[in-house]
């Protein structure tokens, strides 16, 4: 285990930003947010959490495919393959590293693994950052719920805690071994700190937030039981507003939509962020179209993360993080939603 | 260009375009795989589909129309969509000429169960343009190294209008055999039809093919679908035996992009086949 002082962490930062490229938080006008680091003194983990989630790293908001030329055939176009440069994901929560284990089982363990998504996954090294245990989580937070700790070191390549004015870093995998051997400038942690470390972490495990008792296959059968009690589902969506931004913060919604856009006659295919709150998502060339309503995507969308998921790979796919709700402009909460189906 | 990111199009030439019906809406288009390395790999059986990729305008999920018996080619049946607005690849491809390269990206979903089919007597049943993957099948279990493979074959397909019947000289020619009963029938005839009227549900309900060891395989558009399944589950067919293919907006064709999901299934890859037992375990929302 290494340690260094806080207030050091930028040069932590230069040190990573010559080996490849650092993702941090930095803190912009509307809140903290995972940025590409251009310049170390930016890097600031005084942060609770970053206002979108940290997916954009494996699944940037749009991704090329293919690059075309309309006046030439398609057997002039060129695949895109990402750029395989090392990145550093530096300060991830503990639920926002869960989340990529769950994005993992879709887009790699899954034939035909996602080439981007695998590959940019492979070229990254994850620095977890436990949450601080000792201050109240934040209202809309409640992955404890979902059985995610406030320090699970699972998940990261390195762990890092804060102690005081230090940060603690621990290697988790092979990977973060190889590379905190290597890393300038950190200090050698003593019998203390790795005392404090696992204390932290079991503290982390006891630690709640909003919390309910929810188990994968109750909810998802819940859920399943629900779904076509109308009802419930218009009384739920009466306030939303479809607009998608829970989807866009969500660090488990992986929905894309792949477009060709093309300016004088060259072109991109690439996917983008897509969002299954839209009207359209749904509608097919015939005109039909399953989802008209509000209810029936909010359903889809809630469903898909405790039910459908569940059922398909064993796993909820949400992991609490609280964005959807803070985010939400009509203060639609999914967990009182599943609190509130439970009940039902 | 990497052989193994599935969001890749292999590139195709169009040898053949042949306008099916009178209104010039619908027309298939006989592929050639430009790569001979590509037309090993596109390996497929009946009931699967391809993305049809035209650059600058996007992707369109369609059926294949031929079968894996039908060598040196691949064939798909493209309507011109336009309810809701021009199709953007369709309408492209429908303004295309034989010689016209495009990209082509599968073979993408399940298939009709053709083991599960062997050795049972096989009742397909299509409405409309929804034929394609149907005479994918009918061309696979005919083709002389296959059709003892199976038991009887029985055809009910219809269309609105006798103008509308897709492969004519096709259905002509299997009235003709006595290895395959078919039943041919349009909503309402023209002055040239001599045939059948009727609807499809309806036509089925008469014709009342015998559930004893058989097999429904029945696609459609979803109103005849929705009138079909209970006729040949009341008939006595069991559920298991009476299958469909599912429709839902695709995009990616291999499960990831999460727009075809119902229930826990994404119809692009789990499907888009499924047996009414299947459907029944499904939330209606498709």
């Amino acid at each position: 285990m290494k340690k260094t002082a806080l207030n050091q962490i930028s040069e932590l930062a230069a040190d990573l930003m010559r080996r490849g490229t650092l993702i941090a938080p930095v803190k912009e006008k509307a809140g903290f947010v995972f940025r590409e680091i251009s310049d170390a003194g930016r890097v600031d983990l005084n942060f609770y959490n970053t206002l979108m989630s940290p997916k954009s790293a494996f699944f940037p908001p749009t991704e090329d495919f293919v690059r075309y030329d309309k006046s030439k055939t398609v057997l002039d176009a060129e695949g895109v393959e990402p750029d395989l440069k090392p990145v550093f994901l530096l300060g991830v929560r503990p639920c926002d590293v869960k989340s990529f284990q769950i994005m993992d089982i879709h887009f790699s363990d899954t034939a035909p693994a996602d080439p981007y998504w695998k590959k940019r996954r492979e070229a990254a090294t994850i620095f977890g950052y436990a949450f601080d245990v000792d201050a109240p989580a934040d209202a809309a937070d409640f992955y404890s719920t979902l059985k995610i700790g406030a320090a699970d070191p699972e998940g990261s390549d390195i762990f890092m805690i804060k102690k005081g004015d230090q940060l603690l870093l621990k290697a988790v995998t092979p990977k973060g071994e190889s590379l905190l051997s290597s890393l300038n400038g950190l200090a050698q942690a003593g019998a203390e700190d790795e005392k404090y470390f696992d204390d932290y972490v079991a503290r982390g495990r006891n630690f709640k937030t909003r919390h309910a008792c929810v188990e994968d296959g109750v909810i998802a059968k819940k859920l399943e039981d629900l779904f076509h009690k109308t009802e419930f589902w218009e009384k739920i969506s009466d306030a939303c507003l479809s607009c998608g931004a829970c989807t866009f913060v969500c660090p488990t919604c992986y929905c894309f939509d792949i477009c060709d856009e093309t300016l004088f006659g060259k072109g991109i295919r690439r996917r983008v962020w897509d969002a299954c709150m839209f009207t359209d998502f749904t509608l097919e060339a015939s005109g039909h179209n399953p989802r008209t309503k509000v209810y029936q995507r909010l359903r889809q969308k809630i469903c898909h993360k405790y039910s459908f998921h569940v059922r398909k790979y064993g796993v909820i796919s949400c992991v609490g993080c609280g964005r959807c709700t803070r985010n939400c402009p009509v203060n639609i909460d999914i967990f009182s939603i599943v609190e509130k189906a439970l009940k039902t | 260009m990497s052989s193994n990111n599935p969001y890749l199009p292999i590139p195709v030439e169009i040898i053949k375009i042949i306008d099916e019906v009178d209104t010039h809406d619908i027309k298939s288009f006989r592929l050639k795989f430009i790569n001979p390395d590509d037309e090993a790999k596109f390996q497929y059986l009946p009931g699967q589909f391809a993305e049809l990729s035209v650059y600058g305008r996007g992707e369109s999920p369609i059926g294949i129309a031929s079968s894996p018996t039908d060598k040196g080619y691949v064939e798909f049946t493209v309507q011109r969509a336009g309810a809701v607005q021009p199709g953007l690849v369709t309408s492209a491809l429908h303004e295309m000429d034989e010689g016209a390269k495009i990209g082509l990206r599968g073979p993408l979903g399940n298939s009709w169960p053709i083991e599960f089919l062997e050795k049972k007597n096989i009742v397909v049943v299509g409405g409309g343009f929804a034929f394609t993957t149907l005479r994918s099948l009918i061309h696979y279990m005919l083709h002389p190294d296959n059709r003892k493979r199976f038991g009887e074959i029985t055809v009910i397909y219809g269309a609105r209008t006798p103008g509308l019947l897709l492969y004519k000289d096709e259905l002509a020619a299997w009235e003709k055999r006595d290895d395959i009963k078919t039943i041919i029938t349009v909503d309402k005839g023209d002055e040239t039809w001599n045939g059948r009227e009727g609807f499809v549900p309806a036509v089925c309900k008469e014709i009342a093919p015998s559930p004893d060891n058989a097999v429904a395989v029945i696609c459609g558009p979803p109103i005849m679908i929705k009138f079909t399944l209970p006729v040949f589950f009341d008939l006595g067919f069991l559920k298991e035996n009476i299958l469909t293919s599912l429709e839902m907006r695709m995009k990616c064709g291999i499960g990831k992009c999460g727009r075809c999901n119902v229930g826990s299934q994404y119809v692009c890859k789990d499907g888009p086949v499924f047996s009414l037992a299947q459907l029944d375990q499904l939330p209606r929302d498709f």
